[in-house]
């Protein structure tokens, strides 16, 4: 609401028709940006605190949930005064820092708790990753409207993806990064690249340490298995692979895009290891499939399915969400356990806090955080940065 | 017993010996009856007191017969003394009478000293003899009063005879001046007839003298705020040489009569004011109200007794033409009529479009500023005023916008505190309600007739390229694009237009739903039935629930409106519903009924609770109509249309793509919001469709140069068509053929043949570079 008073050009006193028509494609804009990720920031507290919120306009923003859940049932407090359903906005939410991390969408992000310094990694679609000190991030107190603000921040690391050299030295475009994850004993982030590779980096040098080959398309997803000094990535081939992070070799190759019926095989959106690193689930573009990491067989597998997009394991539970407005509970053998509605149309990022609060990120830029009981917390639109120049 | 005694005390002191000697008696028999002895003695006072009574009864006797007498004495005594006493009240009362009268003559004055006489030495000069000799009366005093009087008869006669001729002067000369009234009134129609005459002449010599001299004089008696239009308008005019036209129109006499009538009530109501100063020093609020409400029965306009009180218009009303400014032709073309009325209670302008030729959309002027639909009235003494009774835009097409009181230069607080308080708000939270004067000089500043005189100018354009294009949409052509530089316009689409029809105007559901029925008809009878019959359900339950605010999918309409909802619902539920049913989403219905099954020991409660949620997801349907109301104003006036683009795929079929565009009235400045859906309504396309959509409401409006924007629909439809296009060409060849991982990476332009990467990211975007243009797909850098 505040946004809009403030957008709006006036009236027929002082009309300035140039901001009235930057506030409608601002608010257009809100309503087709995408939040691809949301993690929660690693705290001492047991409840969460900030949320941090990657998004398609390049931006790494964080937000402080109680006041977020605050603002909302005194929102809710007014309708009831008021009588009124004002239902048709979440609130906006302001963000506690709010910086530039990347040219084009950020896809990923995570955090590398090192002692009492944690770096908060992005990656994104210009193919660069990123390494920023999440002390500085949070002390930065960036002003949303100042446009200046957001290159201020310099990243501890950064580092890009190559560029692969075609005849006559002719350069690719800089692949995108889509995933990264982060192994802190190595003390090495992997990222998965658009160029069907994907990398391991030396969060100390900086150096690149492994490239793995092997995927016949680009990749979605990474995860690591600490414990056998594997990674795990998805990609657009439809194909799951496990790879020997000191090998650089594929040690085994999942078919999980590939439905039984039709012979179409469909991407794989997401992969996620549970706690034991014994269970490996699948999204793909027609639903989600289970395997097996010690026998390399699949549990179960679900086609006819809306597009999973992003997964994680709760306990033994698999919670998945895609580009339906629901986020879906699995048990490990397959059986739909419970279907909570959340408010973005089509969901990016899913995250788990470990008190049981969810965290779903997605299209419109729209967060809905749900407490571990299933109730709706808040749901609030992200702010964008104002780099409309 | 004591008279007897008084009167007659011989007989009393009788009674008294008898009664003392009784006494003796009877205490000597008391005596001896105590001593109890000699009975004889007894016998003896026995006789005695025998005796004694005797003698006390005749002295009784003679006592009684005594009072007797006198008694017949005295009443033969009474007789002569009430004669003498009547005698002598008659007297009384006759003198009484005699006093009386006497006191009337006294009394008695005559009429002469109230006659104005001639004094006396007037009548001893100037009276005829006859008068004068005749002897009246034998009292010399009497007899000069009477010959007086008579002398004083004489003259007035004779005064009344002139007079009488006077009148019959007087009745002459008025039939003369009544004759000379009549020629000069009849004068005035031959003046005009001639001056009708003189016209040709006038015009031909290019001088409009009358016809500005008679504006000028009929904007005298404008009210202030349509005053302030008039005379800002013509400044503009005079001054920059706007291609605009005003006329006054309405009758000046009526507008005579009602400043007469204004100026009367004010007096009146100052005299008012002074009374109840009088009577308390300070009248507050509540009393003023009832004053001005008092007001509207006492004094009624003739003219205008049909429109009910509070609608009273001001007779007089101000006819704005405005002309194409950019036409450098002799003869600009006109663009709009506008007509401005004054609603003299409640001290607001309105604005009636008028249309002479087509019968184009009169609301074509709503949201001319944002949030301004007219259908309310502006400020808060209005609303208050007129209570909820009124409703703009049933009665005709006249509106109270907001911009019509700033170009009036009523200035009004708004009704919601402006949050962000920067400069521009804090000016107009100074101004104060109906403060004309003061505040011109900031109106000129402000250039407010400038920028309403373009936003009109621009709206109206904007509405007439509109129109043109949703013709030619209607005819199912593609609209033509007069800008060439964009992919689009060189791309012939392989898709066709395969539907176009209106939704209805958007919070109008009931006309909505005729509509959709009427298009039913219109289905072409080629296409396929079955798809057809299922859009058709699909568009009436969507036009029965209202958009929602988020640009969404069509297809999951349903699901956003509950979903926005859901968080209040469960919030508010969460304290009185037990935690774990909550999980169950009514979307989830079905799928959730099958697994509960086996849940059934774990959550009992779970069924039930669901079919309450049922129930309330249903409400939420209903409330969500409500919700969309609550923020009305963009979607006031909007128009919705329903298309089909359809490629043919040979073998395959036909690929369907349903869209939705919504065309604010602010188009182009708000420009059409598109929302897609396939016929399948499957999920895979979710994204795919949600950056086709992104791509038209977002990404190319930058592309566009302003001055193209009102044929930014035809651009929106175009590009569309070659999204269409390439997104489901690609996918199905991507599908067909391998990509190699040499290719990979490396992305082509739109042209290229080869296939190489065609997606990319998280969300799977297609690769698009708009050659030439830079636009970066998918999201703004």
């Amino acid at each position: 609401m505040a946004t809009e008073q403030e957008g709006t050009g006036g009236d027929a006193r002082c009309w300035d028709e140039e901001r009235y028509r930057k506030s409608i494609l601002q608010e257009r804009e809100l309503r087709c940006r995408t939040v691809f990720r949301t993690a929660f920031a690693p705290s001492q507290n047991p409840n969460p605190e900030i949320l941090v919120v990657a998004s398609s306009d390049g931006s790494l923003s964080s937000y402080s949930l109680p006041s977020c859940i605050a603002s909302m049932s005194q929102y809710q407090q007014l309708d009831m005064v008021t009588n009124q359903r004002t239902v048709a906005d979440p609130l906006s939410a302001d963000p506690l820092s709010i910086i530039q991390a990347h040219k084009g969408p950020t896809y990923d992000l995570k955090f590398y708790s090192h002692g009492e310094n944690n770096l908060l990694f992005s990656c994104g679609d210009d193919g660069r990753l990123r390494g920023w000190n999440w002390k500085e991030i949070l002390s930065s107190h960036i002003v949303v409207d100042k446009k200046t603000q957001g290159n201020l921040l310099k990243p501890i690391l950064d580092l890009a993806n190559p560029q692969h050299e075609g005849p006559w030295g002719a350069l690719s475009p800089i692949p995108e990064t889509n995933a990264i994850t982060i192994n802190e004993q190595e003390g090495s982030v992997y990222s998965a690249a658009g160029d069907a590779r994907a990398y391991s980096w030396d969060i100390e040098t900086g150096k690149q340490k492994m490239v793995f080959r092997g995927h016949t398309d680009y990749l979605h997803c990474i995860s690591a298995r600490k414990s056998s000094h594997q990674i795990i990535t998805g990609s657009e081939d439809g194909t799951t692979r496990i790879w020997d992070c000191r090998s650089g070799l594929c040690t085994q190759i999942i078919q999980s895009g590939r439905n039984l019926k039709s012979k179409l095989s469909s991407w794989v959106s997401s992969v996620a290891i549970d706690s034991s690193e014994s269970w490996l689930a699948c999204g793909t573009g027609t639903g989600l499939s289970v395997w097996s990491l010690l026998s390399y067989e699949c549990i179960f597998s679900i086609g006819h399915y809306a597009p999973v997009q992003d997964l994680l394991f709760d306990d033994n539970q698999i919670v998945a969400v895609g580009s339906e407005p629901v986020l879906t509970r699995f048990s490990i053998n397959g059986a739909t356990l419970s279907q909570l509605k959340c408010a973005p149309q089509s969901a990016f990022s899913v995250s788990l806090h470990p008190s049981g609060v969810i965290a779903v990120g997605g299209y419109g830029a729209l967060v809905d955080v749900l407490s571990q009981f299933g109730s709706h917390l808040c749901t609030f639109y992200c702010m964008g940065l104002d780099n409309d120049s | 017993m004591e008279a007897n005694e008084v009167a007659r005390p011989t007989a009393h002191q009788l009674l008294e010996e008898t009664r003392m000697e009784m006494e003796d008696v009877a205490s000597k028999m008391l005596f001896i009856k105590q001593e109890g002895s000699s009975k004889s003695e007894l016998r003896e006072l026995i006789t005695q007191m025998s005796l004694h009574f005797i003698t006390l009864r005749k002295v009784n006797r003679s006592i009684l017969v005594e009072e007797d007498r006198i008694k017949a004495e005295t009443e033969a005594a009474k007789g002569p003394v009430d004669t003498t006493t009547l005698q002598l009240h008659n007297l009384l009362y006759e003198k009484n009478h005699y006093l009386k009268a006497i006191k009337a003559c006294k009394d008695f004055r005559s009429k002469y000293p109230d006659i104005e006489l001639v004094p006396e030495e007037e009548f001893f000069s100037s009276a005829p003899e006859e008068i004068k000799g005749k002897a009246m009366a034998d009292d010399v005093a009497h007899d000069l009063m009477l010959k007086r009087l008579n002398f004083e008869l004489f003259q007035r006669k004779e005064l009344c005879k002139l007079h009488e001729k006077l009148e019959q002067h007087k009745a002459s000369l008025l039939d003369a001046i009544s004759s000379r009234k009549k020629f000069l009134s009849s004068l005035p129609s031959h003046l005009k007839s001639l001056k009708k005459a003189s016209l040709p002449v006038q015009q031909h010599l290019g001088i409009s003298h009358t016809k500005k001299l008679k504006q000028l004089h009929a904007a005298e008696f404008l009210p202030p705020p349509l005053y302030i239009v008039y005379s800002q308008l013509l400044a503009q005019k005079e001054a920059f040489g706007e291609k605009i036209e005003m006329e006054i129109l309405g009758s000046v006499k009526d507008a005579q009569t009602f400043a007469l009538q204004q100026v009367n009530k004010e007096n009146g109501l100052l005299s008012n004011l002074d009374n109840t100063k009088l009577e308390d020093d300070a009248p507050d609020d509540d009393e003023d109200v009832q004053r001005r409400r008092k007001r509207p029965k006492k004094n009624v306009v003739k003219d205008s007794v049909d429109q009910s009180g509070i609608c009273q218009l001001h007779p007089l009303n101000i006819v704005l033409h405005v002309y194409d400014d950019e036409d450098t032709g002799s003869k600009p073309s006109k663009l709009i009529t506008l007509k401005f009325e004054y609603l003299v209670k409640l001290n607001v302008v309105c604005v009636r479009f008028e249309d002479t030729n087509e019968k184009s959309d009169s609301n074509i002027l709503c949201n001319l500023f944002p949030d301004d639909t007219g259908l309310d009235l502006p400020h808060q003494m209005a609303k208050l005023y007129s209570g909820d009774s009124l409703a703009f835009g049933e009665k005709g097409t006249s509106y109270p916008y907001k911009w019509a009181q700033h170009l009036a230069g009523i200035d009004f607080l708004p009704e919601v505190p402006p949050i962000n308080v920067n400069g521009d708000h804090l000016n107009a939270g100074l101004i104060n309600v109906s403060d004309f004067s003061s505040g011109l000089a900031l109106y000129r500043r402000q250039n407010r007739v400038q920028t309403i005189l373009q936003r009109i100018r621009s709206r109206k354009k904007a509405q007439m390229a509109l129109v043109e294009q949703l013709d030619s949409l209607a005819k199912l052509k593609w609209p033509s694009l007069i800008y060439e530089n964009v992919p689009w316009a060189l791309h012939a689409p392989l898709c066709t237009l395969q539907k176009w029809s209106p939704a209805g105007l958007i919070p109008d559901s009931s006309f909505s739903a005729s509509i959709a029925g009427q298009a039913t008809n219109n289905v072409d009878l080629d296409m396929d039935r079955r798809s057809v019959t299922s859009w058709e359900v699909e568009s009436a339950r969507e036009d029965g629930e209202l958009p929602t605010a988020l640009p969404v999918a069509t297809m999951p309409v349903d699901a956003a409106a509950s979903l926005l909802s859901e968080p209040l619902q469960l919030v508010d539920r969460s304290r009185s519903l037990a935690l774990m049913s909550k999980n169950v989403t009514p979307m989830s219905m079905v799928k959730t009924r099958s697994f509960s099954k086996y849940e059934d020991e774990l959550e009992l409660v779970l069924d039930s609770d669901s079919e309450v949620e049922e129930q309330t997801y249903s409400n939420h349907l209903n409330e969500n109509a409500s919700s969309v109301v609550s923020k009305p104003w963009e979607d006031s006036a909007a128009k919705e249309f329903d298309f089909i683009l359809g490629r043919n795929h040979g073998k395959d079929g036909v690929v369907k793509l349903n869209a939705k565009v919504k065309i604010s009235i602010e188009y182009p400045l708000r420009p059409p919001i598109f929302s897609l859906s396939t016929d399948s309504g499957h999920s895979e396309w979710y994204n795919v469709l949600r950056a086709m959509e992104a791509e038209l409401n977002l990404h190319i409006l930058r592309v566009i140069p302003l001055h193209h924007e009102n044929f930014i629909l035809a651009h929106q439809i175009r590009c569309l068509a070659m999204l269409l296009d390439f997104h489901f060409d690609r996918h199905d060849a991507k599908r067909k053929s391998t990509t190699s991982v040499i290719d990979v990476g490396l992305c082509t332009p739109i042209s290229g043949m080869i296939l190489t990467r065609s997606v990319r990211g998280r969300d799977r975007r297609k690769m698009i570079s708009w050659n030439g243009v830079g636009c970066m797909p998918g999201y703004p850098s």
